[in-house]
């Protein structure tokens, strides 16, 4: 009998699949690391109210998944603003790294992740709720069955990071952001806004976040939950692509995918959390800027 | 005289207080710890209801006069707040009475405490067979085991299915002793091995990888034993990979809680499984109680675990009544063992379990696992308003499975 080679491509397609929403997790992580120079320890229950947002303007508002999924951002975007400016300011005004406050900050983030998911328990409760969004029949590539929602999440990540690149790259803002996450004393200098660039890159990797959420909904359902997973697996594609690498965080989400896609497929289906995790070891072992090459280094 | 006023003022009072005494020994409270899953809507709902039916046991005189004082306590599921909630509910509130848990992998270590100190527990919703096979005098079953769910389960499929089945079983311990029950039995009865079986995490979200090897096997069934919203998950991803209806999914015993049939939707119908109760029961009792669980909790078509959680409280009523009991603060070791007796003594309970409810002193699972009868149920509609068919009700041999 033959290699499978339509398994084989299936499996590889269910990995890009989710490997995508770890990358724009992970994209979220390292935008903030690049701009603030700390771990933010809370992402994973952005992407969990990101999810639940969705989900509310979706299936009890009404809306077009689309639209629900902008809303979805832009509330994340506002809350992650609002978290950034009461809670972590003051904190991140002391520096991160490897100083005091930004130690404060990974104890801080930590708290945050906690009294988030309380909240979200409180308003939703801990159950786990379907995310419904039909979609119609899924594609059919030869024997392989491929629903709508993967497809589209597919679609709406690579529309993200392209919107993302261009939002970066072609604007002003998108150059002032690049400033801040080069060297914030020289931004201040050269009279960019470092506070708002700040409020700005929390916002813009919160949104992110929640796109996440909203596309892995009606895959997986919205659960209180769900963020600790997503976090770790974020966390890995983000060290793998290289720490603080935009385009890195989107490789490494990818391979993170497939990867543990791969193993479960072919090594052994009954502990697939870890394949990302040797991974992540291994890279750890021969690269350890990440496949992307970041050199680690601390600022002042 | 003013002698004989004050010798008359004395008695008066000593008769005063004798009295007042005496009321309160009468009125002694029989103390009942309970720790439980209540993390999910529904978790919260049947332990609101052991503490309703309480409630109602108080409002109607107590029993034999005395009242139930329940404390309710929370464990989320997790071995280590179930223990920390037993201990303190044996050794602080020195409960006469232990209820827990929902988990099996809860209650198992929730056995030894209560083993230690001498405290009778009732199980209301676990099902893992070693939670009988411990050996303890102090606990009683009284939902179905695994080993005869199982049984049910094996027999029906193979007789009605096929003996080619893939088998997903999440980590918990009660889906752990599911899946291995079944292919245990599959293999006892039919000679057969799992054509595919993997372990997946108790909270997995992503399914697919499986769901595309199991697809190419060409298997006749698919088994998910694992936590409600884990299997409306997988559930709904088996038919995501193309994997046909025909291709029967059979559940675990946790496939009975709502949020399967309300999460998984369209993906439940078919989905069959061994339970406790079927809401679909025409008895008298069940009509009256799905209409009880229905105004007081919102819920249609009550699963097993509220009809599990309604019989336990009737079994220690009866047994309570029963248990010749003296509540005071020197006799709390003998009123637990006259608890315990006195559970042992409860014969051919006849409630919402579809068979009657037997327990006896001896402490093994022929004694302790005191309901053997299974009802086999399908859903014939999934999403809010699911509705269930029942396709078998059967009641196993007391040895079966040991």
């Amino acid at each position: 009998m033959g290699f499978d080679y339509s398994s084989l491509f299936a499996f590889i397609l269910f990995g890009l699949t989710i490997g995508v929403v770890y990358g724009i997790v992970a994209l979220g992580i390292s935008l903030i690391y690049s701009g603030l120079d700390i771990v933010h320890f809370a992402h994973g229950e952005i992407y969990m109210f990101g999810a639940f947002f969705g989900l509310v303007f979706s299936n009890q508002w009404g809306l077009p998944y689309p639209v629900a999924f902008v809303l979805a951002m832009l509330c994340a975007a506002v809350l992650g603003m609002i978290i950034e400016r009461v809670f972590y300011r003051r904190l991140t005004k002391g520096g991160g790294g490897y100083t005091v406050a930004g130690m404060g900050m990974i104890i801080c983030g930590f708290g945050m992740s906690i009294v988030l998911m309380n909240i979200a328990f409180l308003i939703w409760g801990a159950g786990a709720e379907p995310f419904h969004v039909d979609l119609g029949m899924p594609f059919q590539i030869g024997d392989i069955t491929l629903p709508k929602s993967y497809a589209l999440t597919a679609v709406f990540a690579v529309t993200l990071m392209t919107v993302l690149h261009y939002f970066l790259k072609r604007t002003k803002i998108g150059l002032a952001i690049r400033a801040v996450a080069a060297n914030k004393d020289i931004a201040y200098l050269m009279g960019i806004n470092v506070p708002l660039m700040i409020s700005l890159i929390f916002g813009l990797a919160c949104g992110l976040a929640a796109g996440a959420g909203v596309l892995i909904g009606p895959m997986q359902s919205v659960q209180v939950e769900m963020g600790y997973l997503m976090l770790m697996k974020a966390f890995a594609a983000a060290v793998v692509g290289g720490f603080g690498s935009l385009p890195g965080a989107i490789a490494g989400g990818i391979l993170v995918g497939i990867t543990e896609n791969l193993g479960a497929a072919y090594i052994s289906p009954n502990h697939k959390d870890i394949y990302a995790f040797l991974l992540l070891i291994l890279v750890l072992m021969f690269k350890p800027s990440g496949l992307f090459g970041v050199v680690a280094r601390v600022k002042a | 005289m003013s002698k004989l006023n004050k010798t008359g003022t004395v008695l008066g009072l000593a008769a005063v207080m004798g009295v007042t005494l005496s009321t309160f020994a009468l009125a002694a409270d029989i103390r009942i710890g309970i720790t439980m899953r209540m993390i999910s809507e529904n978790g919260q709902k049947y332990g609101q209801m052991v503490m309703d039916e309480f409630d109602m046991i108080n409002k109607a005189g107590g029993i034999n006069g005395n009242m139930i004082k329940a404390t309710l306590m929370n464990d989320e599921c997790k071995s280590d707040k179930g223990v920390a909630n037993a201990v303190k509910l044996v050794a602080q509130e020195k409960v006469h009475l232990l209820i827990g848990s929902s988990c099996s992998s809860v209650t198992l270590p929730i056995v030894d405490v209560t083993s230690k100190a001498g405290v009778p527990q009732l199980v209301p919703h676990s099902t893992n067979d070693k939670i009988t096979k411990k050996g303890s005098a102090w606990v009683f079953r009284v939902p179905v085991s695994g080993r005869y769910y199982a049984g049910v389960n094996a027999k029906y499929v193979g007789e009605n299915i096929g003996k080619k089945i893939a088998y997903l079983c999440a980590a918990d311990a009660a889906s752990q002793n599911d899946c291995e029950a079944m292919q245990a039995q599959m293999k006892a009865q039919h000679g057969v091995e799992p054509a595919y079986t993997a372990q997946v995490q108790e909270k997995e979200v992503d399914f697919r990888t499986h769901m595309q090897k199991i697809k190419n096997a060409n298997v006749d069934g698919i088994m998910i034993a694992a936590l409600a919203e884990t299997m409306a998950r997988a559930l709904i991803q088996s038919y995501e990979a193309g994997i046909p209806a025909s291709v029967r999914r059979i559940g675990s015993s946790s496939a009975s809680n709502s949020p399967v049939p309300k999460i998984a939707g369209d993906a439940a119908k078919g989905v069959f499984f061994a339970a406790a109760y079927a809401a679909a029961d025409t008895r008298p009792i069940a009509r009256m109680f799905n209409e009880i669980v229905k105004s007081r909790y919102g819920i249609n078509s009550p699963d097993h675990d509220f009809s599990q959680a309604y019989d336990l409280v009737r079994i220690a009523e009866i047994a309570l009544g029963n248990a010749d009991l003296k509540l005071d603060s020197a006799s709390l070791a003998a009123d637990r063992t006259a608890i315990r007796d006195a559970i042992a003594g409860v014969k051919g309970y006849q409630g919402l379990a579809s068979g009657p409810i037997s327990f006896c002193a001896e402490a093994t699972p022929q004694c302790r696992d005191g309901n053997r009868t299974a009802v086999l149920i399908a859903y014939s509609k999934g999403g809010e308003n699911y509705k269930t068919e029942v396709l078998a009700r059967v009641t196993m041999p007391i040895d079966f499975g040991l």
